[in-house]
């Protein structure tokens, strides 16, 4: 009976490939506390406008519920109305002031990353201080820059530079470096020494002085431009693994079954060797992304970063340089997020090569 | 020992664009002076053309046959004119000024908290040596601040603010101005100074007692010679050529004679005769082969070799680093005797370090003895006893302009209701109060309200911001936001075009902060401003050629108003935002042939109010001199250009002898 029981029982599903990886990821506690981390500031990037502003995130005016906030994310969001009633990006009194019957809910600190907080534009609350003067404070949490820029409302802006840079450059990167990866890979003969030239070449150029050269090429820079540069820029590492992933898998016995089932060439390196090449490639994409916002970071130190006002975290290290002796806050701060973000997603990276790499795996005796 | 004007006029602007970093090449004067960086741009494009060129000594002069000086002087009525030594002139200044209230003991003690401790510590240690030298430690070395490198040792190729400074040390210069901007012939290098009455000559008689570093005498031969090198198409100029081209010829009847012949009778005439000058023996043969003056290795050794006439020689060079200069013994002494003043210093050495905090800390550290100090550093970084250790700081107000200027050309800025509306639009206050810590002044127009050129009577007032004002004006002008897009447009040639522009901005901080402000402003009436952070040259290179929409600058001073014309006048080469009033272009020529002083005057304060009224620049702000001087330093002297760029300027500095 036991047997019989045994024996009809269904074996556990398997949790494949990405659930063991999951598995084994969850159990490094580095890693996942740099997981929470990446995924709080996530939230703290997308809800920004909401966390600190001097827009209201809702307001009620003149009947009609308006959402001004969503102007920090594009400009023609916030709507024209307050420009038409000259409200001149100062709402508090405004709103009262041209209708009494308005409400409003605000952001969690009243702050602005773009411009100074002014005497009074808060009823009874002072402007803030500027030059050596803006030391942290209860209106200040992280203090001011030299022109009374508040450096939390900054910071907290900034993560979305921050995480944008990093995702989309590496998304670019990781799109660039897997294709010619995977073509000089798969495809192998003339295809591949012309591709591995091509990644040799790019990798002789020094990555700063390319992009500073591209930087200074564009009339208009943005932060777009900075991660389509980073990511132009960054995905020789990724290729050249991509590469050596995609050669060593296209021996295997299930492409070759594929390949005998008639499956086309893109068939078989995007949908078969792909998907098992791609957990050893995320590595370097994650520790591309902690090199991207140091870059961007740098960039920005340099002075060659998006036209200002740039509420970028580098942008702020490059004020506190001025006057370094007398505004530590505005080195200690935006250079502990760069350093914990940049350590995330380091750690990250760490994470997912131990869980994904057998070789690597602390369980694997 | 004057300074070679037209040099000090070009540094002068060069170091405030360098340091402040939106700055064209030259203010008022840089017209005069030519050009600085923009010089470097239009050098290259310049020099390849000489390529195909062929050298002819003098070849943009127009054909002139100057008469023999015997005719000269049957024809012509001399008027005798000022043949003045600078350091006497200022000790005569400081002698009616009275005794300083404090002894340098006192003020080395004192700190700088007030406007009334600033008078006392220049009284006191601004005092210049006794004619004798007592107390001038002339062996020791002056270790200035240089905020970039030297680029070019020959006086006739300056483009950079260091060469300037080179330059005034080492060149010889025939005429020098005062504090003032009075100018005079230069009692170190000449006898005499004569006008003819109709004012369009000038006879020039020079000491014999001036050598070149080579042991050569420095004669009127090598006057003429500089000039018709100047004026010589294949010989890339980049800055010394504007001015002197208003000359009509110039000539030496013999070692020692010269005449300047003019064009026409100008004011500005003077300043017209400021340019350097090389030795003709060392470049008359070379120049055929080489007109660049830099490529042949002939040249090439000439560059870190030079053959000077001036105070100083050419000590060290090395390129990025440093440059040294060391006092020429042959210059004040003749035949064994003293002839001109024994220079204070053994050396000047320039450090090259472009970037201010790490000056501020070398000098705190004693390895410089000057520094210009940002209005930041003098309120925050120089007041404790880390700098007053070994320094002590001096302001002195200044009339460097800050501005933005709106180019006519765009759809946007050639509405006068435009104009006043950006004007309106911006926080002059914020502006003064957070970026420059309330250390400048607000602009009153493009004269500074203490200058001899500002209107008397119903002057410019300060614009104060007033978005109501400037909404009204816009709406007036037909920018308004149509499409709700937050942005105000208007219908041009038949196409909605946003209100949306650029401003070029030097990578100065304090410039990106003012941009940024401007950005800020104009968001609040429905205009979008990008704030374009741009590298000095390709900022001169964009304005030269009025590619842009906006840009934000600083002109430095002018020793005269006369060369304001090149910027404002219609169709003028430094005209760059088009503005054109033939009110304006004839005041300035009335101005130009007019002499009285009190009399022009008058015509540029109607300058002023007209363009006031036009408001073809945003005028924003006078910029002041903060300087920082170790505590050894005296004599240090201020014109509205600061201590340097003037006679005497730097010669009037010394290091007092350690007490024992």
């Amino acid at each position: 009976m036991t047997n019989d029981a045994q024996l009809t029982t269904e074996p556990a599903a398997s949790r494949g490939f990405w659930g063991e990886a999951w598995q084994r990821f969850r159990r490094r506690k580095l890693g996942m506390a740099a997981m929470l981390f990446v995924v709080f500031l996530c939230l703290v990037a997308t809800f920004a406008p909401m966390i600190v502003g001097t827009k209201p995130i809702v307001c009620k005016y003149q009947g009609k519920i308006y959402f001004p906030a969503m102007g920090y994310y594009v400009r023609s969001w916030e709507n024209p109305i307050f420009r038409k009633d000259r409200f001149r990006n100062t709402y508090p009194k405004n709103l009262k002031k041209k209708d009494p019957e308005s409400w409003a809910l605000w952001p969690l600190v009243y702050q602005d990353p773009y411009r100074r907080v002014r005497d009074d534009e808060w009823p009874g609350r002072p402007g803030n201080p500027s030059g050596t003067k803006g030391h942290p404070s209860g209106l200040n949490f992280f203090g001011t820059d030299q022109v009374g820029f508040d450096v939390f409302a900054q910071l907290v802006h900034g993560t979305q530079i921050a995480l944008s840079v990093g995702f989309i450059s590496m998304s670019i990167a990781g799109v660039i470096g897997i294709t010619i990866g995977a073509l000089a890979g798969y495809l192998g003969g003339w295809v591949d020494v012309v591709l591995s030239r091509v990644i040799e070449l790019v990798m002789c150029i020094p990555s700063l002085v390319l992009i500073l050269a591209l930087v200074a090429m564009l009339d208009e820079v943005s932060n777009f431009h900075l991660m389509a540069i980073v990511g132009i820029t960054s995905w020789t590492g990724i290729a050249r693994l991509a590469r050596a992933e995609f050669m060593k898998l296209k021996q295997m016995e299930f492409i070759v079954a594929a390949r005998a089932m008639g499956a086309s060439q893109w068939r078989i390196m995007f949908r078969h060797v792909l998907r098992n090449a791609l957990a050893p490639i995320l590595v370097p994409i994650t520790f591309g992304i902690a090199a991207a916002i140091l870059i961007e970071s740098g960039l920005s130190y340099l002075g060659f970063g998006a036209s200002p006002p740039n509420p970028s975290w580098g942008t702020l290290l490059k004020s506190g340089r001025s006057a370094i002796q007398q505004t530590w806050w505005l080195i200690v701060f935006p250079g502990t997020a760069i350093f914990l973000t940049v350590l995330a997603y380091n750690l990250i990276g760490e994470g997912l090569q131990e869980a994904t790499d057998p070789r690597l795996r602390q369980d694997s005796h | 020992m004057h300074a070679n004007s037209r040099i000090v006029l070009f540094l002068i602007v060069c170091t405030s664009t360098f340091w402040f970093g939106c700055s064209s090449e030259k203010a008022t004067e840089q017209v005069e002076s030519g050009a600085g960086s923009a010089g470097e741009a239009v050098s290259d494009s310049e020099s390849t053309e000489q390529l195909v060129k062929t050298f002819v000594l003098g070849d943009l002069i127009e054909p002139f046959d100057p008469p023999s000086l015997e005719e000269i002087d049957k024809l012509a009525e001399w008027v005798d004119q000022p043949v003045l030594d600078g350091m006497e002139l200022m000790r005569k200044e400081q002698a009616e000024e009275g005794p300083a209230e404090l002894s340098v003991a006192e003020a080395l003690e004192l700190r700088n908290n007030s406007d009334e401790d600033n008078e006392k510590l220049i009284h006191a240690l601004g005092r210049l040596a006794a004619p004798e030298g007592s107390g001038v430690d002339y062996g020791t070395t002056f270790v200035r601040e240089a905020q970039g490198d030297l680029k070019s040792s020959n006086p006739l190729l300056f483009s950079a603010a260091m060469d300037g400074e080179f330059s005034e040390l080492t060149g010889v210069s025939l005429f020098g101005f005062d504090r003032h901007f009075t100018p005079f012939a230069s009692k170190d290098a000449v006898v005499s100074w004569q006008t003819s009455k109709d004012r369009l000559m000038d006879k020039l008689v020079l000491r014999d007692d001036l050598t070149w570093s080579d042991g050569k005498p420095i004669t009127a031969h090598d006057v003429e010679f500089s000039f018709k090198v100047i004026l010589s198409d294949s010989v890339p100029i980049p800055a010394v050529r504007s001015g002197t081209v208003e000359l009509k010829y110039v000539k030496a009847y013999d070692d020692r004679t010269l005449v300047i012949f003019h064009k026409e009778a100008l004011a500005t005439n003077v300043w017209n005769m400021l340019f350097p000058f090389i030795p003709k023996h060392i470049y008359e043969k070379s120049l055929a082969e080489d007109p660049t003056m830099t490529r042949s290795d002939y040249h090439s050794k000439l560059e870190d070799h030079p053959v000077v006439g001036g105070a100083y020689k050419m000590k060290k060079r090395v390129r990025g680093q440093e440059f040294v200069v060391e006092r020429r013994e042959e210059y004040y002494l003749h035949n064994g005797k003293q002839v001109r003043m024994k220079p204070y210093f053994k050396q000047i050495r320039f450090k090259v370090i472009e970037d201010p905090n790490t000056a501020l800390l070398a000098l705190k550290a004693g390895s410089i003895d000057d520094h210009r100090i940002s209005p930041e550093q003098w309120e925050s970084q120089t007041d404790d006893e880390d700098f007053y250790k070994n320094n002590t700081k001096n302001t002195t107000l200044g009339w460097d302009s800050y501005y933005f200027c709106w180019n006519f050309k765009t759809p946007f800025f050639g509405d006068k209701r435009v104009r006043h509306a950006m004007s309106y639009a911006m926080d002059y206050d914020e502006m003064l109060s957070t970026i420059f810590h309330d250390m400048y002044q607000p602009s009153r127009g493009t004269f500074h309200p203490t200058s001899w050129m500002f209107p008397k009577h119903e002057p410019p007032q300060p614009f104060q911001q007033d978005l109501d004002k400037a909404e009204d004006l816009l709406d007036e002008a037909g920018w308004e936001d149509s499409d709700g897009d937050g942005v105000r447009d208007k219908m041009v040639d038949g196409k909605r075009v946003p209100f949306r522009f650029s401003l070029l901005v030097h990578q100065r901080p304090d410039a990106i902060k003012v941009g940024t402000l401007l950005k800020e402003c104009l968001d609040q009436i429905g205009v979008e401003c990008l704030v374009k952070p741009t590298e000095f040259t390709v900022w001169v290179e964009k304005n030269r050629t009025k590619a842009f929409q906006a840009s934000m600058g600083v002109w430095g001073t002018g020793a005269d108003p006369g060369s304001q014309e090149n910027i404002f006048g219609t169709g003028k080469g430094r005209n760059s935002g088009g503005y054109s009033n033939p009110e304006v272009d004839n005041f300035f020529r009335q101005a130009l042939l007019e002499f009285d002083r009190e009399k022009r005057g008058e015509i540029y304060g109607e300058i002023t109010k007209l363009m006031w009224e036009d408001q073809p620049y945003t005028w924003l702000l006078y910029r002041n001199s903060f300087y920082g001087f170790n505590k050894r330093l005296r004599g240090y002297t201020f014109s509205p250009r600061g201590p340097y760029g003037f006679s005497p300027g730097i010669f009037g500095i010394y290091k007092a002898v350690l007490s024992p």
